[in-house]
């Protein structure tokens, strides 16, 4: 079979997945309780009529036979539309991106819709994800490597602690004790070493006092800052993600290097290692061009959990750290019942992981030539 | 006495490597296994030795404490790997690397797993040239001789009297890394021409698991000479073959005899194989060096009761026998071996000392040692 | 028949001589060790909690809220209040021995992550079993049912629940188990198929052993190392799940104002009084910690015991 094949095969599923991912959300969140359930929970007489409007259409009630709370009140059964019809009529209005209007606090009813503020706020996640990415990798292969070469000897220990520690630690505890400790430092020295709280802190001794403004683009405050050539702004906007980075990569970068670190040992213990070695070659040779281009295949299998742990890590670390990416919004949506925020979170979540999914595959069929998709 | 003997020898056939008195040891969670209990032995220059004996007797381990690729868990207690005489055993680790680069070789049982499995098979012969700068001189030298006989022969094309020309200016300057990886690349593929490997530029970008048994083994025999070592371990290359590759890799062995200079160790369970292409032979039981001689000498004339039971167990067309004889009892458990001789309990002959002296390696006839206190000791 | 009772000792004996190995591999793992022992030390907390901890001391005190007596730790805050009598680890926001209420958390957060844990573990041997064992449609169906859940990451699935479905305890254990049980199914799936293969099964078939024997009989008991090694790792997993949920406010309201103590909302609780009163963050969740770094030691360490690689 050809790699394009492969890859076509590949995407039918992942539209599947997706699709009965959607068909799954849309049930919990339209079917699993009944909408009047949700409309007696979250419709209260305090509501404006466009909020009370916003929300009945984002909870699928038809609203033209119920235009209000007293309608709601007494005969919510008459509002709603059977889930099947709503569940088609739902994919294709928001397949053409018609996700409703937020009802997330802080937003005027009916003024900003649930996707613009999905992916103004999306930006700020995805940085802190690729870094947390970066930090893994960073962090994990290195350390992996060292413990498989002295298995068993100090280091090995050392790391194997460190690992273990990483993903026992609470984050949302950590990203708290970060803070107390980068303040406590500013209170005993006059002036912070890191930035606490927020992506753009606003004085800290190696951020700028004032970093400016930048002309928003990308949305991505470290990309826009570039595209500005604005170097106080990009340094502080690197800075603020500092803390937040490390506390949410803590998880990934233990279990990352456990994995690497048995699938590293397992390769060293294979015969062509002995080969290799009997061959009089440098042991970096062994280690780094023998035995790690086969210990790195099972590890970038799990390339797509790591990245799903990032993106759900997210939630917390933003909460903490005071971020306004999209994690931070969805404790938000969920205490406000802003059920398409969700909704749309968890698909582009899901797409982003398949697709992340899919590019793995290929790429460990390159890496492995005696994969033959 | 032993040391006497090897002497004498010396005079007739250079020494290349002497093993001498190899203890080695193994730590594991059930006891220390005395893998190798005094093993002496040694190699003459050009020849091809065969190290016989059944699994676990440690022929493996002696061929692996040549090299120095002995596992963590194994101590070696007492003795001397003497290499031209330099003990191999006093080198530190990169010393040992770069013998093992440049003077031992090994070729290793199962061609499937020994090879990497994601890189490609000629990468795996060239990385070794392109690994050591003392390579360079002998690639470039090498491949102006190669173009000086195809001048000889047909002529250059322009390209090629360029590339001798900036060759022979090259003296003991630098070669660039493209063209390092360039000879090496060459060198490889004559290499594998030598094994005969059937269309070498094509094998060469090929990848383990698309090659045959017979092929992968020949890439490895390729590895092995590449380097051009002084000696070349061989542990039990046929075993993992068929019978029709097996007899195959053994032809080239021989047919390679002349145009290599090296001394072949050839590890095997297979006396078969033994009376195919080796010189001499050395038998080996549970650790011990049993006996030493000529390859026709000792089947016609095996002294220890280990080699006479180990022959009579291979089936013969030519003698016509009811029932295959076989060494009673099975190979001991070396975590508490048997004292004294540790064949004694196996074998047809014992005498009362048997279980208390450890018999000594004696040369009974001239080329002929025997470990057997029948003959003395 | 006695030919076949005998051929389904074999694998057992060796399981025999496989602990006691195991065993002695155990007790020579210092870390293993001290993950056994935080871990013990957690269940018999767990146990005791309502024995030690006596019903009045989850009565309020607005009285001596928020204060600290014990000389071993100077916090260095100038605006500090003293408690009346020395007390451990201080008092908390309604002026409650926070020692206490952290014994008394340990009990709650420990049995919701059993539950998880054991429920996902019945459910993936069924599931897992069934689809490593029938394979074919049956197989593909399965795995792409648990496709969808590896999709999504199992915290934003856990809460978009608990949004419709309520902030209760028993929607919390069903929320993380609705992202936890796809794991185990791949696992025992995983174990079923390699064990499926080796000589002793395909001996019992030819023996006429019937499927569903051969299955639970011998292939199951034979996969339990990686389910014992992932079980024990995912008791600590899900602990920090569960009260990372609990932090975010994902429980009934008594739990998640920290009325009834629970290890995430007292520190969610710790997290407003950070620099007046840190003790009430950082003991919670040292608390959450060290239970978790027991039972992932333990787990870690049970892999390498386990490991077959160790044994050749």
């Amino acid at each position: 079979m050809k790699l394009y094949e492969y890859v076509l095969r590949r995407l039918a599923l992942l539209v599947f997945v997706l699709l009965a991912l959607a068909a799954l959300i849309f049930y919990i969140t339209r079917g699993l309780l009944p909408p009047a359930y949700a409309l007696t929970q979250y419709v209260t007489p305090r509501m404006t009529s466009a909020e009370r409007l916003i929300l009945a259409q984002n909870l699928g009630v038809a609203t033209s036979s119920c235009p209000s709370y007293a309608a709601f009140a007494t005969s919510a059964k008459g509002c709603i539309v059977p889930l099947w019809g709503q569940f088609f009529g739902w994919l294709k209005t928001v397949l053409s991106g018609n996700w409703g209007y937020t009802v997330l606090p802080g937003y005027v009813a009916g003024t900003e819709t649930t996707w613009n503020v999905f992916w103004v706020r999306f930006p700020y996640t995805a940085e802190l994800a690729i870094g947390g990415t970066i930090l893994t990798i960073a962090i994990a292969i290195p350390l992996g490597i060292v413990s498989a070469t002295h298995a068993n000897k100090a280091p090995d220990h050392a790391s194997r602690v460190v690992a273990i520690s990483g993903y026992s630690i609470p984050q949302f505890w950590f990203g708290y004790i970060l803070q107390v400790v980068f303040v406590l430092y500013v209170a005993l020295n006059g002036r912070g070493l890191l930035p606490v709280g927020g992506p753009l802190p606003t004085s800290c001794a190696i951020c700028f006092a004032n970093p400016g403004s930048v002309v928003t683009r990308t949305g991505f405050p470290v990309i826009d800052a570039i595209l500005s050539g604005n170097f106080p702004y990009f340094w502080d906007s690197i800075v603020g993600l500092i803390l937040p980075t490390v506390t949410l990569a803590l998880t990934t970068i233990g279990a990352l290097t456990r994995i690497l670190r048995s699938s590293m040992v397992d390769a060293l213990h294979q015969d062509y290692i002995l080969l290799a070695r009997s061959k009089g070659l440098r042991d970096r040779v062994v280690v780094y061009r023998h035995a790690l281009r086969n210990a790195l295949l099972p590890a970038i299998t799990i390339a797509g959990l790591i990245l799903a742990f990032l993106l759900g890590g997210v939630v917390v670390i933003e909460y903490v750290f005071d971020f306004p990416g999209v994690g931070q919004a969805a404790v938000l949506a969920s205490t406000s019942f802003d059920l398409n925020f969700l909704e749309l979170y968890v698909l582009v979540t899901a797409v982003i992981i398949v697709l992340t999914n899919l590019v793995v595959d290929v790429l460990y069929a390159k890496l492995d030539p005696r994969i033959r998709y | 006495m032993t040391s006497q003997a090897s002497v004498q020898r010396g005079s007739d056939h250079e020494v290349v490597l002497e093993v001498k008195g190899l203890k080695v040891s193994f730590h594991t969670y059930l006891g220390e296994v005395k893998a190798l209990d005094g093993v002496d032995f040694e190699v003459k220059r050009g020849e091809v030795l065969g190290l016989v004996g059944e699994s676990g007797c440690g022929k493996t381990v002696t061929a692996l404490a040549i090299g120095g690729l002995l596992s963590d868990n194994a101590k070696v207690e007492a003795g001397q790997i003497l290499l031209e005489g330099k003990d191999l055993l006093k080198e530190t680790k990169d010393e040992l690397r770069q013998t093992r680069l440049r003077e031992v070789s090994f070729v290793f049982q199962d061609p499937m797993t020994f090879i990497n499995p994601v890189l490609s098979v000629g990468s795996q012969i060239a990385e070794i040239l392109e690994s050591d700068k003392g390579f360079q001189a002998e690639l470039v030298e090498y491949r102006i001789a190669e173009l000086a006989r195809a001048e000889s022969k047909a002529g250059l094309t322009p390209a090629e009297v360029e590339e001798k020309r900036s060759l022979e200016g090259l003296k003991d300057k630098k070669l660039s890394k493209r063209s390092l990886r360039r000879l090496a690349k060459l060198r490889t593929l004559d290499y594998m021409r030598t094994v005969r490997l059937p269309d070498p530029e094509r094998v060469y970008n090929m990848y383990p698991f698309e090659l045959s048994g017979g092929m992968r083994q020949r890439v490895m025999i390729a590895m092995a000479l590449v380097r051009r070592p002084k000696v070349l371990l061989a542990d039990e290359i046929t075993t993992a073959l068929d019978v029709t590759v097996q007899a195959q890799v053994l032809r080239l062995l021989a047919d390679l005899r002349g145009k290599i200079d090296a001394s072949v160790v050839l590890i095997t369970h297979d006396l078969g194989v033994v009376s195919e292409i080796c010189d001499r032979v050395v038998v080996m039981y549970a650790g011990n060096v049993v006996e030493i001689a000529d390859v026709e000498e000792l089947f016609a004339n095996p002294m220890h009761p280990y080699t006479q039971g180990l022959l009579a167990s291979i089936p013969r067309p030519d003698v016509f026998t009811k029932e295959i004889k076989s060494i009673s009892g099975s190979v001991p458990n070396l975590i508490s071996p048997p004292s004294g001789c540790r064949f004694h309990p196996r074998c047809p002959k014992r005498f009362e000392r048997c279980p208390l002296v450890k018999p000594p390696l004696i040369e009974v006839e001239p080329g002929h040692r025997v470990a057997c206190l029948l003959y003395g000791g | 028949m006695e030919s076949k009772a005998g051929a389904e000792e074999a694998p057992k004996s060796g399981a025999m001589a496989d602990l006691r190995y195991s065993l002695h591999l155990m007790s020579r793992n210092k870390l293993v060790l001290a993950g056994s022992v935080l871990a013990a030390g957690t269940i018999l907390v767990a146990l005791l909690a309502h024995v030690i901890v006596p019903a009045s001391a989850t009565v309020d005190d607005r009285a001596i809220r928020i204060c600290w007596n014990n000389s071993l730790i100077n916090w260095h805050i100038p605006s500090i209040n003293v408690c009346p009598r020395p007390l451990p680890l201080g008092t908390d926001a309604y002026g409650r021995n926070l020692l206490l209420m952290i014994i008394l958390a340990v009990p709650l957060d420990l049995s919701i992550a059993l539950e998880i844990v054991a429920s996902a573990v019945v459910i993936g041997l069924v599931f897992g079993s069934i689809a490593g064992y029938a394979g074919g449609i049956v197989d593909e169906a399965i795995l792409r049912v648990t496709d969808i859940f590896f999709a999504v990451p199992g915290i934003l699935l856990a809460i978009v629940l608990m949004t419709v479905l309520g902030r209760t305890i028993p929607n919390l254990t069903l929320a993380v188990l609705i992202t936890w049980w796809p794991l185990y199914v791949r696992l025992i799936r995983s174990q079923v198929l390699s064990e499926k293969e080796r000589p002793y099964v395909e001996a019992l078939r030819a023996m006429g052993a019937g499927r569903f024997r051969i299955l639970f009989r011998h292939v199951v008991p034979n996969s339990i190392y990686p389910l014992i090694v992932q079980s024990t790792l995912d008791i600590g997993s899900v602990i920090l799940t569960v009260s990372t949920l609990v932090f975010l406010g994902f429980a009934p309201s008594n739990i998640a104002t920290g009325q009834t103590p629970e290890l995430g909302s007292l520190t969610s609780q710790g997290s407003q009084y950070i620099f007046s009163a840190p003790w009430l963050i950082i003991f919670p969740g040292l608390t959450i910690l060290i239970i978790s770094l027991g039972f992932n030691l333990l787990g870690d360490g049970l892999r390498d015991v386990f490991d077959p690689r160790l044994r050749r």
